[in-house]
């Protein structure tokens, strides 16, 4: 999952839970207490109002006591107001229905104090004693409807848009924060796949390296280390370039010198200038093949990349090594060539195939073929370059493509390679995020590199 | 005897190849900057130019370049090993021919001659050619002019002659190793890529129709056409 993602949903979990504590808490310790409260008052309240009417009717008889009474009745919160009397008569107002209403009833009557019944939770209902003048005693019923203390997310509509309203800002700030915390990430990761692609001036943008966090820490030290690699990587082009000078200068002056030589030489010392000469020319295929090599490891040489038919390209190394191979009583043969369109360079392709279909020719045996074939499935184009040459042991094979390595070392060294091609080929593939295997077939070696083909529309 | 002037900074190898080309039957001098090497160049005493790129002062392409924007003077660059660049750069400004470092200094001999004679064969055989007029193209082998609708081009002399080979035979194929060995004169070697380098540059300078096809094609692995409409 995406970091945004996750970010982005656990604080909004986080959020969300705090909501749910919130409403929680405001139920224990907000409710407990507001009840309890409200069972105080409407004690109290009950209270007063007895007191109230045994003074009425005291002062004023049963008459003002009725005003009273009605006047009571007609308050808010909604009610109903009765007097019963101790054997069950109604007095004033209508019998109240509740069947906690008789027991209360009793117990006041025989108490003279105010009893109250919470446990329904509807209605709240309570009972008063009323001492007559006379020494009678009657009994103020009441009923309220009860009013649930109102919930501060639940029930109502402005509870409603609260919720919405506390959910909506979580969402928001969530959605800000993991912004915050992944865009940078995402900016260092653009940075980080710039720089592998061989792009070694990147840098993290400075608003980046402003940031006073470990993300900024980590911006900065990103731009130490791109410094650290471009600078070495530019130190080590420099230095192939000065080898590619610097080797290359004693070698220029011993080929002339060598040339001046053989001008002056008689028969008997010709063979061994002739053995000096192609010395002094693998000397130099292996250093511009070293150079080659290690342009391709750098990512240096990654020149621009074109739409071109591989095909044509392996056709054209192809008519090349057969050439070459006549001349040793060898061919090459093409046995199909797809028309595959891919994107690269063609130098090197173009030196990926010719270094595998050399090697080919080269350990191939006189009066052999080396077959080439490039077939397109689906979406890569697949060039199977099989030779006869014996092939290799099996554990060997994944070591070809190491520079410098060889199989049968008196063997390679006789067949005059240079150790490095197949390498320069892998390299070469691998810049175009191709594959290349080796593998022994029909008694050869048969190397398989596979390209990803253009798709329509691609540059 | 044939002048030829040396620009290059390895002063040992200018003198190995003095030695050598002296008993080839050459007249050597050489010059080890780029900016004496330019002057010397600039005086007309020379028939050709061997020009190292990488030198001290003034590179080699700058050489060559303000070397071409007075003289004709045939140059022969020698460039890194493959460095495509280099080459390419370097054809494009003018350079005759290149020769990648080290090289066969018989190469070099072969290349200089080949150069050489056909510089005399435009001299002397100039007025027995006759011109060219086709599909726009007007060649004048004595004045070495090459125009592309009245535009002047500004070929090389190897670029000069592979446009009058493919006009000759135009709308007809012109095989590579023919190519090679008339105007090169050298055989065809494989993986050699010059030829394909000449004729992309002589591309670039003719330019496409008006109406946006190729003046010349290349026919893979055989040869190339000067296409006719």
């Amino acid at each position: 999952m995406k970091l945004f993602l996750k970010i982005f949903l656990w604080f909004l979990a986080a959020v969300s839970l705090v909501v749910v504590v919130l409403i929680f808490v405001t139920r224990t310790f907000q409710t407990e207490p507001m009840v309890s409260r409200f069972e105080r008052s409407t004690r109290n309240q009950l209270t007063v109002y007895g007191g109230t009417a045994s003074q009425i009717v005291k002062a004023e008889g049963e008459d003002g006591l009725k005003t009273f009474l009605t006047r009571l009745k007609d308050l808010e919160p909604p009610r109903q107001v009765s007097l019963v009397s101790n054997d069950g008569k109604v007095f004033f107002g209508d019998p109240v229905e509740a069947p906690e209403v008789g027991e209360l009833t009793t117990r006041t009557m025989s108490s003279g104090q105010v009893e109250t019944d919470f446990s329904s939770e509807e209605r709240t209902v309570g009972a008063a004693p009323v001492n007559f003048p006379d020494g009678r005693r009657m009994v103020l019923v009441f009923q309220w409807e009860r009013q649930a203390p109102p919930s501060l997310f639940w029930g109502s509509t402005t509870a409603y848009t609260r919720l919405a309203g506390i959910l909506l800002t979580g969402i928001v700030l969530c959605y800000l924060l993991a912004l915050y915390l992944t865009s940078p990430i995402r900016k260092l990761r653009e940075a980080t796949n710039k720089l592998a692609d061989g792009n070694l001036e990147t840098r993290v943008i400075p608003s980046l390296g402003r940031r006073r966090d470990e993300i900024g820490d980590l911006a900065r030290d990103f731009n130490i280390m791109a410094e650290r690699i471009e600078s070495l990587i530019t130190s080590q082009q420099r230095l192939n370039r000065d080898i590619s000078h610097e080797l290359r200068s004693p070698l220029a002056r011993l080929n002339v010198a060598l040339e001046i030589a053989k001008q002056r030489s008689n028969p008997e010392t010709m063979p061994i200038f002739q053995r000096i000469e192609g010395e002094s020319n693998r000397l130099n295929e292996m250093i511009s093949r070293l150079l080659t090599l290690s342009k391709l490891e750098t990512g240096a040489d990654d020149v621009d990349r074109v739409r071109l038919d591989f095909a044509e390209l392996v056709r054209d190394v192809a008519a090349d090594a057969e050439f070459e191979a006549q001349a040793k009583g060898k061919h090459v043969e093409v046995s199909s060539a797809d028309s595959c369109p891919v994107i690269g360079s063609e130098n090197l392709l173009r030196s990926a195939v010719e270094n595998v279909l050399r090697n080919a020719v080269r350990y191939t045996p006189e009066r052999t073929i080396v077959d080439v074939s490039l077939t397109k499935e689906n979406g890569h184009a697949i060039l199977k370059i099989s030779d006869h040459g014996g092939g290799v042991p099996e554990e060997e094979l994944p070591n070809l493509f190491r520079p410098f390595y060889r199989v049968g070392e008196a063997r390679e060294r006789k067949t005059g390679g240079t150790g490095l091609g197949l390498a320069i080929a892998e390299r070469a593939v691998k810049a175009h995020k191709g594959t290349i295997t080796a593998r022994n077939y029909n008694g050869g070696l048969q190397v398989e590199i596979g390209i990803n083909t253009a798709k329509k529309g691609d540059a | 005897m044939d002048k030829i002037l040396i620009i290059d900074d390895d002063e040992e190898l200018c003198e190995l190849v003095s030695e050598y080309l002296t008993v080839e039957g050459f007249d050597i001098s050489s010059v080890n900057d780029g900016a004496s090497g330019l002057a010397a160049a600039l005086t007309g005493d020379y028939d050709m130019v061997i020009l190292d790129v990488m030198l001290p002062k003034m590179n080699g392409f700058d050489v060559l370049r303000n070397l071409r924007e007075q003289s004709k003077l045939p140059v022969i660059m020698l460039t890194a090993r493959g460095d495509d660049m280099e080459r390419i750069v370097g054809l494009e400004i003018g350079a005759d021919d290149y020769l990648p470092k080290p090289f066969n200094p018989r190469e070099l001999a072969a290349r200089l001659r080949a150069i050489l004679r056909r510089t005399a064969v435009e001299e002397g055989d100039a007025e027995a050619s006759e011109k060219l007029d086709i599909d726009g193209i007007q060649i004048s082998p004595a004045s070495r002019i090459a125009t592309c609708d009245g535009r002047e081009l500004n070929l090389t002399s190897v670029e000069f002659e592979l446009l009058m080979e493919l006009l000759k035979e135009a709308g007809k194929i012109v095989k590579k190793e023919d190519l090679s060995e008339n105007v090169l004169e050298r055989k065809l070697s494989p993986y050699d890529r010059s030829l394909d380098m000449h004729i992309s540059n002589l591309r670039k300078k003719l330019g496409e129709r008006a109406d946006g096809t190729e003046r010349i094609k290349t026919i893979r692995s055989v040869g190339y056409i000067y296409t006719l409409v």
